[in-house]
Formats: structure tokens, C-alpha cells, sequence
């Protein structure tokens, strides 16, 4: 079990310096201070709730600030005083928690918290810095007792390097750093102590897993529970009994898929170190772009511009959207950004919201830059514990890390998992370095993202003024690549769609669409809202269309056989495919056409009709093809959606009549 | 707890359309007389009806031994004994092992879930799981107390929790039957889930427990819990050392979720 020790650090001298610390190993600490300044160190006492000794800490450093700012002396009694008051708030804190807890055991023998008082304090008398520690090493021994020896002897601080290197911009939980190091075949003695060193020495910052505090309700006192690494609270955050620290514990159930994060738990926030500077001649390496392909206009011009904000070194400047349309070849448009950021010198992460795409990604991205190490980190993923120039990783994966990346790419924010999730927000935001910079990559950007970057505070879509093209914080490709306009879908009203499709009732204008298709040759993509709809509407099909019944399908996000389907439907193995919401993105087929039945249901809406849309014609060989929104009432999304494509369409015709004239 | 949304496929319980699947499988699961009190756990687990649905239950056919479903299991030997039962140990240890469901690839992301992860509101579920198995096999049987399986104590502080006594304190509330600690773990044996083979299962779980509890009556009908049933060793090993101190007279039976 873990113990830690909760003490007050007096500095002497004129104006007196008083904080508070916690320590896992207080003869690291003791040490510590040895070489810095001679203080006095008075032990309050320990506890094994990593959350509970950090609650005390701000409870007794500000009730520190409030009366040594005043004047008032750090006596024998008012330390006495502060001892008291710890206790006081431990019985507060363990009263609040079983309240909350009532439904996890009885325990009211004893209290939920435990806390062993020490009264206790260490003068430290000043043993000199580094540098002097040099020339006197042969006193050591006798100047600074077995801890500084130990301390300073050359294996240690091997160790000390090695971890330095490793938890590197990483932000872990203590059984994550413990994984960590036995997957890099690290070994480290005693590791509570060597980080612990690194914290105190400003390398590294460290907190209780979930914090615990004490609020002022409106009524009553209140226990609050946080979580650390995904901030979430509340009844997120569940009560337990722990058997690693033996008292009143509580875990995270937001992110219990990532590890355990508990109130006893440690975790580090370890800050980029200064291993990152590299040699000249291997950053240009990193950063060499192998790539045969080449820009359209358009393209070239939104790439220099995510180029050049990504080599803007004005601070306040860290985020940047680069909105561009289905198929308009966005992770083209990056390498600029990319090249940018690796001749830097950083790290750049590319996070994505699926495990399918992060595979497919990866080696591409590495064919690209055959000079950079690139990671694939996705929760099975063996490179997860990797050191990589460029790191593509599921949208989870990127809470592990803290301030490593100098560039962070967010590949479609408006898809699933990062929509309105503030816990992801918060995870990007951390993982960026202080004055790094995050690019947004999306075809259809959510509300708040196009107030905040596009239109200076106002929203662009559905409003009649023009989309600005560029700005400071965006760039807008309004046009494929292969200069194509966007399909416009036709959007069709039919009055009692869905009886008409159980009672197997003819709907002419979907038959006819879904047969012309066919009959052209091209496959079909069938999009309808909920699960249970896939199965009725594929029969519909069958029925009305018996000549090509075989070669129909449905599939959904539990379907067993998902890849193998999907792979068939690419394969032009299956023409026809019955699908919900899942293959809304990422799926390119080569001449096809588009039909959602029930355009009105809310799943729908704006942004998921624009990138159904978007399935059709993306290749250069055929870059048309229809789009039907068939629904049984009139609603306001597929419409909306209509208006942004042809809004996209006019300013992609705009500008390519402008450069004609110039 | 966690209200209205199902543990499964965390979608959203929906009360009607779940009220004719849990009808239909407390029917399956019991007599006339078990059907209320069954049927109102299920109506009260936190499954949708559709994934209540697809539970693999272990059906009317299984083992009388081991409790293992015997339309899985294409030897069926005599007296109603599945391979493993009448070519294995001698019985007389465990004198018979009840589970609900059959170990499916689903189910061991659920259970990994909960045994690994930790997700602790997973416990409410399994209890019940196992509250409705004691009303299903064990009903006649008055047992005098619920013991479990124990966590090595080293263990235990690594993981922080104990999912086995999370189950036996659910199962405790339900049944009204006393939870008590019978015993201690001596061996840290690894993870038996990592281990091969029935022989090196057996050979690392002799011994590997001691007596830890106070003196009970001799005469008493001992119910242990465990997550789950694979060749048996650990509850084997387990009623081994029970008996040992509380002499032959005591019976012991066992209940997993998972068979």
C-alpha cells in the first residue's frame, strides 16, 4: 500500500515562504531541500488516498496564504493548529462520503477515510547545489547521509534519463507507467520516488486520479468528485470500497475503458523534456515528403494556408479549420501542414474517430514521409507504447498524452465520438504543446466550430450572407478535386412512405430510381434511419426487383459479417446495399448512386445528409450521379442540406470564373 | 445503478416490449411456484428485451454434477453425468455446480469487463443473474451460509477490487442467506485463465487455500460462488479445504454465472 505524507515547508529569511506537499518517499523530498535551501519541514501526517492528501493540501495552503499574507507567524502552535484542522477535514470529508455512499457498504464503525496524524518536524539545514555537490563528492558521505549518496550515484540517474525519455509528453495513470516501462523493457527501482523527484523538481506535475474536494452548496456542504483525466463528474464518478488504498474510493466510469482512474491512483503529466533537439540533417529526413501527386488549384491554395498557420508562430493563434467537401482530397491537403511541423522539430498526432480509418491511414501516411516513424494506436494496437515522429491514433488514444505534439490534426470532428464530447475537446487540448497548434479537418463543421473559427462570432450556414473562403482561423475548398460540382440531391415528399413500404405498396420514384441505377450498372447505396428498417426495406427491394434480388444486401454496425459486406459491396459483388448511418463516411465506391428512405427522421440530419450526398461521384471516371431523399413528411434537414451543397456549388463555380478571368 | 439504459448494448430499456421476453423466460426458467419471484428479477434487470432475449441460457438438459448445458456437449454418459463429471475427480468433494449461462463470445467481453475493468455496476447485474440460479436449482436447499472464492491479498491490493464478494453481497441481499469469509489464499497462483490444460489448472490450485473463518455448526449446507466454471479446480480446491476442517458431514455446492 502507498502511503502518502502530507507536509508544510517554512523557509526562513525575511519574508517567510510557507507551502504545503505531498510526498510518496519523504526522504526524496528531504533531500531535495538539502540541496536547495535550508527550511523547516513539519510533517502534518499520511494517509493512503492520494485524493484525500491533495484535498488537505489546498484546504491547508490556503488557509496558509490567508494568515501568513496577513502577518502571522509559522509558531509550533499554529502548525498544531494546522494538524487540527486536518483532522477536522478528514471527518468531514469521511461524514460527506458516507452520506453519498450509503449504497456501498456499511461502515460505520469506522470512518470511510483514514488518516494518521504525525506530529512531527525536520529542520533541514542547507547542504549546497549541484555544482558544489561536484567538488565535495568525497565528503558526501558525510554531508548529506545514505539518501544523497544514493541520490547522485551514476546508475540513478541513468534511470532518471531513461524514464525521462519515456514518459515524455505522456500523461498515465500509475498501472499505464507501469505497462509502459515493462513493454519497453525499462526497469526502474524504487519508481514512486525517481518521478516523484521529477515532480518537485518542476519536470513533471502529478494528481490524484479522481479529485476529491469540498464544496459550499447552497444548502449543505458538498463532496465533489472529479475525474482528472476526462473531467467528468457527478454520477460518472462511483463510489467504491478499495482494496488497494483500504478506505472510501471512487472510479471513473467515463474512461474505465482506458484503465482505472481512482482516487488513489497517481497520475502523471509529464512535460516534453529537451531529448527533442535533434540534428539538422535528421529533421530534414523526417520531414521529406515522397509524394507523386499533384494539387488543383484550389487545393494548393487551402494546403499553403493550413501550411502557413501551422508555421505562424504568433501565440493565440492555435486552431484552424479546414473545411473542405466530400471528396475534395483532405489528407492530401495536410502534408504541407505535416512537413511544416516535423522540420520544426515536433511531434504530430493525427486523430481519427475509427479504428478502420487509423489502420488505412497509417501506412499511407507512412509512404509519404519514409524518413518519419509512424504509429498506428488504436486500443489493441501493439506500437501504442511507441516513440513515432507521427502518431495516428483513435480519438481515445489521445487522452494518454500531454503536451507532446506541436501539431494536432482532428480528421472529421462533426463524426460520432467528438460531437458535443467535451472529455475528447479536453484530450486534444492537452495533448497539444503550450504553443502548439490543432487543425480541424471537416467536410461538414459543427455549429460551434464555424462561429468560433469561420464567421468571427457569427454562424455561417443557413444565414444568406457568403461563406468567407478564408480567414486567419479557416479555409473553405468548396469544390473537388476534380473541379466536378457536388451532386445536388432531389428531395421528394411521398405521404405515407413507411406504410406504404411494410404493406410492400409500389413507391414508383424509389423502384424507378433504384432500377435505373441498375440498369446503368451502377450499385446503390440505401440509407434508412434505424436498425430494425434494414431488414423490410431489403425485402421491399427483393420483391419489387426480383431480377436482382440476389445481389442485394443490408448491413449494420452489429452485423458479424460488417467487413466481409462491405468488402463485397466494393468488390461489386453485391449492387445494391440497405444501410443505416454507418456508411455515411469513409466508404468510396467508384459510380454509385444514393436513395434515403425516411430523409425526415432525426438521425438524419444536416451534416449526415451532406455526407451521404457525398458518396456520389468522388472518382475522377464519373463524377456525377443521383441523389434521392425520399420522405413521408416535409422537414427542415434534407433541405438545409440541399442549400449548403448548392452554396458550396456556387462558390466553387464563383472562384473557378475568377480564376478564368485573372 | 444504472437506470433505463441497458448494460449491454447501453441502449434504452424499453418497458413494454421487454415485458413479454422477461414472461416468456421466467416461464422457462421455472415451476409454478418459483414463476412470481423469478419473474419479477428479471422484470427488474438491467437488460433491454432484446438482449434478455439472446442470453444463452443453459437449458432444461445439463449435467447433474457440473450443470453444464448438455445440448452443447455431444457425449452424454450415464446417470445424467456429462464426459468430464464421470471421467474426472471423485464428485463427492462439490457435491453439485449450478450456472445460468453457457460461456460465449459475448459474454466474455461483458464478464471482462467486470472483472478486469472493474465496472462495478456491472455487480447489481450479475447478482441478480445469480439470485435468479439459486431460485432456479438451489430453491429447496436451505443453506446455512454464501462464502466465495478468495483474491490472493497481493493480488487484491493490485486490482483494488473484488468482483467474486461484490456478487456474494448482491446475492446475499437477494436470497437472505449470510456472507460469510470461510477462507484465505496462500498461493499466488497466476491467472488461471492464462494456464492450459486441466492437469496444470489442478496441480496449481492444490493447496492453494486455507481455513479463515470461526467456528460454525458441523452440520451445514455451504453455498460458494464464483464467477465462473471451467474444469472446476479452484471450487474443487476450494470444498477441499472447507471439509477438511469441517469434517465429512458438511455438503457444498457451488454457483457460477458461467458454465
Amino acid at each position: 500500500m502507498r502511503e502518502y505524507l502530507l507536509y508544510i515547508k517554512a523557509c526562513g529569511g525575511s519574508i517567510p515562504q510557507v507551502q504545503t506537499y505531498v510526498t510518496p518517499s519523504f526522504s526524496v523530498d528531504r533531500s531535495f531541500w538539502q540541496e536547495r535551501e535550508g527550511c523547516v519541514l513539519h510533517v502534518i501526517g499520511k494517509t493512503s488516498s492520494l485524493a484525500l492528501a491533495f484535498s488537505l493540501r489546498a484546504k491547508v495552503n490556503g488557509y496558509l496564504m490567508e494568515q501568513v499574507g496577513k502577518g502571522r507567524m509559522l509558531t509550533e502552535g499554529y502548525v498544531k493548529e494546522l494538524r487540527a484542522l486536518a483532522v477536522s477535514s478528514v471527518c468531514e470529508a469521511s461524514s460527506l462520503y458516507g452520506r453519498e455512499a450509503v449504497s456501498v457498504q456499511d461502515r460505520l464503525e469506522q470512518g470511510w477515510f483514514s488518516w494518521e496524524p504525525i506530529e512531527e518536524s525536520v529542520e533541514v539545514s542547507y547542504r549546497g547545489g549541484k555544482e558544489s555537490r561536484k567538488w565535495t563528492g568525497a565528503q558526501l558521505g558525510f554531508l548529506g547521509g545514505r539518501e544523497l549518496l544514493r541520490r547522485s550515484s551514476s546508475r540513478e540517474n541513468l534511470q532518471e534519463a531513461v524514464l525521462n525519455e519515456l514518459l515524455d509528453g505522456r500523461a498515465l495513470l500509475w498501472d499505464e507507467i507501469e505497462t509502459l516501462l515493462k513493454k519497453r523493457g525499462a526497469d526502474a527501482q524504487d519508481l514512486l520516488a525517481i518521478l516523484h523527484s521529477f515532480v518537485l523538481a518542476n519536470k513533471a506535475e502529478w494528481r490524484p486520479g479522481i479529485r476529491l474536494a469540498v464544496t459550499k452548496g447552497w444548502w449543505r456542504k458538498q463532496l465533489e468528485l472529479v475525474c482528472e483525466r476526462c473531467g467528468s463528474a457527478g454520477a460518472k464518478v462511483e463510489f467504491t470500497y478499495c482494496h488497494t488504498c483500504e478506505q472510501g474510493c471512487a472510479y471513473c466510469t467515463a474512461c474505465l475503458g482506458m484503465g482505472r482512474s481512482k482516487c488513489c491512483t497517481p497520475y502523471f503529466l509529464m512535460d516534453v523534456g529537451e531529448s527533442l533537439i535533434r540534428s539538422a540533417d535528421h529533421l530534414q529526413n523526417v520531414a521529406r515528403l515522397e509524394w507523386a501527386g499533384n494539387y488543383s488549384a484550389d487545393q494548393s491554395r487551402a494546403a499553403e494556408r493550413a501550411r502557413c498557420f501551422v508555421a505562424n508562430p504568433r501565440p493565440g493563434l492555435s486552431e484552424f479549420l479546414i473545411w473542405a467537401v466530400c471528396g475534395a482530397g483532405k489528407t492530401e491537403l495536410l502534408f504541407p501542414s505535416v512537413t511544416e511541423a516535423l522540420a520544426a522539430g515536433g511531434r504530430v498526432l493525427i486523430a481519427t474517430p475509427r479504428k478502420d480509418v487509423v489502420l488505412e491511414l497509417a501506412p499511407r501516411i507512412q509512404r509519404v514521409f519514409p524518413g518519419a516513424k509512424v504509429i498506428a494506436v488504436h486500443g489493441s494496437s501493439s506500437e501504442k507504447w511507441e516513440e513515432s515522429d507521427i502518431t495516428i491514433a483513435t480519438t481515445h488514444q489521445v487522452m494518454r498524452y500531454h503536451r507532446r505534439f506541436l501539431l494536432v490534426v482532428l480528421d472529421e470532428v462533426d463524426a460520432f465520438p467528438y460531437h458535443n464530447d467535451p472529455i475528447l475537446y479536453r484530450a486534444l487540448s492537452r495533448a497539444v504543446k503550450k504553443n502548439g497548434k490543432l487543425l480541424y479537418l471537416s467536410a461538414t463543421p459543427p455549429g460551434y466550430l464555424q462561429k468560433r473559427l469561420v464567421g468571427k462570432g457569427r454562424p455561417t450556414l443557413g444565414s444568406s450572407g457568403v461563406i468567407p473562403l478564408f480567414s486567419d482561423t479557416h479555409v473553405l475548398l468548396p469544390g473537388r478535386y476534380h473541379g466536378a460540382a457536388l451532386p445536388v440531391p432531389k428531395i421528394l415528399t411521398v405521404q405515407g412512405l413507411h406504410k406504404r413500404v411494410q404493406k410492400n405498396r409500389v413507391v414508383a420514384p424509389f423502384i424507378e430510381a433504384i432500377s435505373t441505377s441498375l440498369n446503368e450498372d451502377r450499385q446503390v447505396f440505401v440509407f434508412v434511419p434505424r436498425v430494425d428498417e434494414i431488414d423490410r426495406v431489403l425485402s421491399y427491394l427483393q420483391k419489387w426487383l426480383p431480377a436482382h434480388a440476389e445481389e442485394m444486401d443490408g448491413v449494420h454496425a452489429a452485423d458479424p459479417m460488417r467487413e466481409e459486406k462491405v468488402l463485397a459491396f466494393r468488390e461489386k459483388r453485391y449492387t445494391v446495399m440497405v444501410t443505416t448511418t454507418i456508411l455515411e463516411r469513409g466508404v468510396t465506391i467508384p459510380k454509385s448512386d444514393v436513395v434515403v428512405v425516411g430523409a425526415e427522421a432525426p438521425v438524419f440530419d444536416e451534416a449526415s445528409l451532406v455526407q451521404i450526398a457525398g458518396r456520389v461521384g468522388r472518382s475522377v471516371d464519373d463524377t456525377t450521379g443521383s441523389v434521392l431523399f425520399l420522405q413521408a413528411e416535409r422537414a427542415t434537414s434534407p433541405t438545409r442540406a440541399v442549400r449548403q451543397i448548392s452554396q458550396m456549388n456556387n462558390l466553387a463555380q464563383k472562384l473557378a470564373e475568377q480564376r478564368g478571368l485573372s | 445503478m444504472i437506470g433505463g439504459t441497458c448494460v449491454r448494448c447501453s441502449g434504452r430499456i424499453a418497458a413494454l416490449q421487454k415485458e413479454t421476453v422477461a414472461r416468456e423466460k421466467a416461464r422457462q426458467l421455472s415451476d409454478q411456484t418459483s414463476y412470481p419471484v423469478i419473474y419479477r428479477m428479471l422484470k427488474g434487470i438491467v437488460l433491454c428485451g432484446v438482449c434478455l432475449d439472446a442470453l444463452p441460457l443453459i437449458g432444461n438438459d445439463y449435467c447433474q454434477r457440473c450443470g453444464r448445458d448438455m445440448e452443447y456437449q455431444t457425449c452424454i454418459g450415464n446417470e445424467g453425468l456429462c464426459r468430464d463429471c464421470v471421467h474426472g475427480e471423485d464428485g463427492q468433494i462439490l457435491v453439485a455446480n449450478r450456472s445460468l449461462l453457457r460461456y460465449e463470445e459475448g459474454e466474455k467481453d461483458l464478464l471482462g469487463l467486470f472483472k478486469y475493468r472493474g465496472d462495478e455496476r456491472l455487480a447489481s447485474y450479475y447478482g441478480t443473474l445469480l439470485a435468479i440460479t439459486v431460485q432456479r436449482f438451489y430453491r429447496s436447499i436451505g443453506f446455512t451460509c454464501i462464502t466465495t472464492v478468495p483474491l490472493h491479498p497481493q493480488r487484491l491490493r493490485e486490482r483494488g477490487f473484488n468482483q467474486v464478494d461484490l456478487l456474494a453481497r448482491h446475492l446475499g441481499v437477494a436470497t437472505k442467506i449470510p456472507v460469510r469469509p470461510l477462507l484465505r489464499r496462500t498461493k499466488d497462483t497466476p491467472k488461471l485463465s492464462k494456464q492450459r490444460g486441466r492437469v496444470s489448472r489442478q496441480e496449481s490450485m492444490r493447496e492453494a487455500f486455507a481455513w479463515d473463518g470461526n467456528n460454525m455448526p458441523c452440520v451445514s449446507k455451504i453455498l460458494l460462488i464464483d464467477d465462473i466454471y471451467t474444469t472446476g479446480s479452484t471450487l474443487r480446491s476450494c470444498a477441499r479445504t472447507i471439509r477438511g476442517h469441517m469434517g465429512p458431514s458438511c455438503e457444498i455446492y457451488s454457483l457460477t454465472i458461467y458454465r
